[in-house]
C-alpha cells in the first residue's frame, strides 16, 4: 500500500514528478474539456479558430507590409518572401506563447472550487492550458501551409530543425505560464498587468517586420524577449534566408531558467494556494 | 487487531486574520523583494487564528469515524489537511494508502458537457482512472438514475438530476481511505435513502471512512467512534455515542456577559424542546417593568418570532416598582424548530424607554428539537416544524 505523509513544508526544490505523471489523465481531461467547451453553442463552431489569426494576420499585414513597407530580406535560394507568409510564420510562434500566457494566468482563479474542494498536482491547471494551446498552433501551422502553396513558395531545408523549434515554444509557453497562474493567485494585479504586457509584446515581437530593422544599439534588449527567438527561429525553419542572429540563442536560454524558476516559484506557491484564493 | 491506517500528531493549522491572505503586489514591494520570493507577507494588521492546534489521533483501518463539533470548530479545515487540499502549520499526518475527498459533489462539473463526458471528467478529477471510470460507468449511471439524459448538456438537468449525477460518481471512487463532508443533504428523499444506504455498505465494506455532519442521526448509524472538535482542538475522543451525547449537552448554553451597561448577562440554552433565555440586570433607578423583548433570527439574519412583555393582553404585573438589580427568566416553550444555529436580538427597556438592544447578541445551536426525521434544511421547508395530523382514508 502506497504510504502518503503530510508535512507542513516540504523542499521547494523537490519537485514530484512521479506524481504528476499519475495525473497525466486529468490533465487531458481539462484539457479536452476546454476544447469541447471553446466555441460550444456558437454558429460557425470550430471556424472561430481561423477566424482569430486570420484577422491578425490581414492587419499586420496591411500595416508593416503596405502602410510602414517595411524591407525584407530573400529567403532561401533568394526566394522573395511575400509579407503574408512572413506574417503567419512570425504569428504561428506569437500566437501559440500568447494564448497560454493569458488562459494559464487566469486558470487557477477559474478553477478555485476544484483547488479549494480536491487534491491534485496543482501545476496540471496550466499545463492543460499549455496542451489546449496546441491546437491554435496546429490551425497556424494549416494556415501556412495554404500560404505556402499558394505563393508557390519552397520550403528551406532547415524545417528538419521545426520539431526543436517547436519544443522550444512549448517550453516558452510552459515557462509563461506557470508563472503567470502562481503570479496571478498571489497578486490579482496581475490580471491587469498581463493583457497589458501582451499588447506590448506584440509590437516588440518580429512578428510582421525583422530585427535588422531594429536599431544595433537595442538589439541587445531586444533578445531579451524570449519570443523573438522563437519567431526568427520558426522563420528561419521555415523559410530560410539569413542564418539565425547569435542572440537567438540568448533567447533560448532565458526560456529554460524561467521554466526552472518558474516550477520552483509555483512549488512555493502552490503550498498556500488553497488558502490565499 | 487491525492496522493503523492514519496518525497525525501535533496537527495545528494557523490562519492569519486581517488579510485576505493574498497580500497586493504594492504591500510585497513594499516588504522587499525577499518576501515576494518567499511568497508571503507579514503586515501588522494581521491577527493569528489557530483553526487547529494540536490535534493527535490514531485511526486503525475499517474504522468509521464522525467528527462533530459547532460551525468554525475546525471540522472542515480537520478534513481538507487529511485529504491535502491546504498543508498543516505544524505536525505530520501518516496515510497509509490511497485518500479521496467528498467535501462537496459535482466539483468540476461543466455545465456545457454532457453527463457522460461528466462523469469522465470529474472521475478523473477525483482521481479515477479512465479504466477505472469506464469499468464503473454503468454502475454509476444506474445509481443516478439518469440513463436517458446522459447526452444532454448538464446546463439542462434539474438540480436534483445535477446532484445526483454528481453523487453517483463520487459515491464510486474506490480508495482505502474516504472522508465526506455533509453530502448527504442532497436530493429529493428516495435519493437520500440510497446515498445512506451506499454510504452504509461503504462503511461495512471495511473502508475507512471520516465523516462529518451535523446530521447526529446518520452520524450515529453510519460511525463506530468520534472525535469531538472545540475551537480547534479535540476536545473527546471515543464511542460515537458518548461522543454525540457530549456534543449535545455541551452545544445547548450560550452566554454573553457584559461589563458595563444595564444588562450584565444574557444567557441561553435548549432543555429539551423549550428555548430558555435568562437576562441578569442591572439598572441605575427602579424600574416599572423590567421589559424583555427578543427576536430569533435565522442564520441569515431573518426574523422567525418575537414578543415583549407588552404585546401579552393579560400580563400580570406587580404593584409599585421592581429593584433596580434582578433576573428576567423566559422559557420560550416548544418552538419546534429544526436544527440549525439560531441567533437573538435582544431589547430590554422599561416601560419608558429603551437601555439595551443588540442584533445577533447570542445564538443558540438547536439540534434534536422534534423527534422529526429532518430530511430536508431550513432553507427549503421552513424553520419550524408545524403540529400536524395526516389522516389516510
Amino acid at each position: 500500500m502506497k504510504k502518503i505523509i503530510i508535512e507542513p513544508r516540504s523542499n521547494p526544490f523537490k519537485i514530484n514528478f512521479s506524481e504528476l505523471y499519475s495525473y497525466r489523465e486529468l490533465l487531458s481531461a481539462l484539457a479536452y474539456r476546454d476544447l469541447r467547451v471553446r466555441y460550444a453553442q456558437t454558429f460557425i463552431g470550430f471556424l472561430w479558430a481561423f477566424m482569430n489569426p486570420i484577422f491578425s494576420l490581414l492587419i499586420l499585414t496591411f500595416v508593416f507590409g503596405i502602410v510602414a513597407k517595411v524591407n525584407l530580406s530573400p529567403g532561401y535560394n533568394g526566394q522573395e518572401i511575400p509579407h503574408l507568409l512572413y506574417t503567419i510564420v512570425g504569428l504561428a510562434g506569437w500566437t501559440y506563447f500568447s494564448e497560454v500566457f493569458a488562459q494559464a494566468g487566469s486558470s487557477i482563479i477559474s478553477a478555485q472550487q476544484m483547488v479549494q474542494k480536491i487534491y491534485f498536482p496543482r501545476l496540471v491547471i496550466p499545463l492543460s492550458k499549455a496542451i489546449t494551446g496546441l491546437v491554435d498552433l496546429a490551425v497556424n501551422f494549416i494556415l501556412i501551409t495554404i500560404l505556402l502553396i499558394i505563393f508557390g513558395y519552397k520550403p528551406s531545408p532547415n524545417i528538419v530543425f521545426l520539431p526543436l523549434f517547436i519544443t522550444i515554444a512549448v517550453l516558452s509557453g510552459l515557462a509563461a505560464g506557470i508563472w503567470m497562474s502562481a503570479l496571478t493567485i498571489r497578486y490579482r494585479d496581475f490580471q491587469y498587468i498581463t493583457p497589458m504586457l501582451l499588447r506590448i509584446g506584440m509590437f516588440i515581437t518580429p512578428i510582421s517586420y525583422p530585427s535588422a530593422a531594429v536599431p544595433e544599439q537595442y538589439r541587445m534588449f531586444f533578445y531579451l524577449n524570449p519570443i523573438t527567438g522563437i519567431v526568427e527561429g520558426l522563420r528561419w525553419c521555415i523559410l530560410g534566408g539569413e542564418a539565425l542572429n547569435p542572440y537567438t540563442y540568448i533567447s533560448f536560454v532565458i526560456i529554460i531558467i524561467l521554466l526552472l524558476l518558474g516550477v520552483l516559484y509555483f512549488n512555493k506557491v502552490e503550498k498556500i494556494m488553497p488558502d490565499i484564493i | 487487531m487491525s492496522e493503523t491506517i492514519i496518525k497525525a500528531e501535533n496537527i495545528s493549522k494557523l490562519y492569519k486574520l486581517g488579510v485576505a491572505g493574498s497580500g497586493s503586489l504594492y504591500q510585497s514591494l513594499g516588504m522587499g523583494l525577499k518576501s515576494l520570493l518567499k511568497g508571503r507577507t507579514n503586515s501588522a494588521s494581521q491577527k493569528d487564528f489557530w483553526a487547529l492546534k494540536d490535534i493527535n489521533f490514531e485511526i486503525k483501518e475499517g474504522e468509521v469515524v464522525g467528527i462533530v463539533g459547532r460551525n468554525g470548530a475546525g471540522k472542515s479545515t480537520l478534513l481538507k489537511v487529511m485529504s491535502r487540499i491546504t498543508k498543516p502549520s505544524t505536525g505530520k499526518i501518516e496515510l497509509m494508502g490511497r485518500i479521496a475527498s467528498l467535501l462537496e459533489v459535482g466539483t468540476g462539473f461543466h455545465p456545457e458537457l454532457t453527463g457522460r463526458e461528466n462523469i469522465f471528467l470529474n472521475g478523473s478529477i477525483l482521481g479515477m482512472s479512465r479504466v477505472e471510470i469506464r469499468q464503473k460507468f454503468d454502475e454509476i449511471v444506474d445509481f443516478s438514475g439518469i440513463a436517458e439524459f446522459l447526452d444532454t448538456p448538464v446546463k439542462r438537468y434539474s438540480s436534483g438530476m445535477y446532484v445526483r449525477l454528481a453523487f453517483a460518481v463520487a459515491a464510486h471512487l474506490e480508495s482505502e481511505i474516504l472522508v465526506i463532508d455533509e453530502v448527504l443533504a442532497v436530493g429529493d428523499m428516495e435519493f437520500q435513502k440510497k446515498c445512506l444506504g451506499k454510504m452504509n455498505n461503504v462503511a461495512k465494506s471495511g473502508r475507512t471512512v471520516l465523516f462529518v455532519s451535523h446530521n447526529m442521526g446518520a452520524v450515529k448509524t453510519l460511525c463506530n467512534k468520534g472525535f469531538y472538535l472545540k475551537n480547534g482542538t479535540i476536545l473527546m475522543q471515543g464511542h460515537i455515542d458518548d461522543v454525540v451525547d457530549l456534543y449535545l449537552e455541551q452545544s445547548r448554553v450560550s452566554e454573553k456577559i457584559y461589563e458595563s451597561g444595564a444588562v450584565s448577562k444574557i444567557l441561553t440554552y435548549q432543555d429539551g424542546a423549550n428555548i430558555i433565555l435568562e437576562l441578569d440586570y442591572n439598572c441605575e433607578q427602579e424600574l416599572k417593568l423590567p421589559n424583555l423583548g427578543f427576536v430569533l433570527n435565522d442564520r441569515d439574519g431573518n426574523p422567525i418570532m418575537g414578543l415583549n412583555p407588552m404585546m401579552q393582553p393579560n400580563l400580570t404585573e406587580k404593584k409599585g416598582l421592581y429593584p433596580k438589580k434582578g433576573k428576567v427568566r423566559l422559557n420560550i416553550s416548544s418552538p419546534k424548530l429544526l436544527d440549525g444555529v439560531y441567533t437573538f436580538s435582544i431589547w430590554f427597556g422599561d416601560k419608558s424607554g429603551n437601555f439595551f438592544w443588540e442584533n445577533d447578541c447570542v445564538s443558540i445551536e438547536i439540534i434534536a428539537m422534534t423527534d422529526i426525521i429532518q430530511m430536508y434544511r431550513p432553507a427549503q421547508v421552513g424553520y419550524v416544524v408545524p403540529d400536524c395530523n395526516f389522516e389516510f382514508s
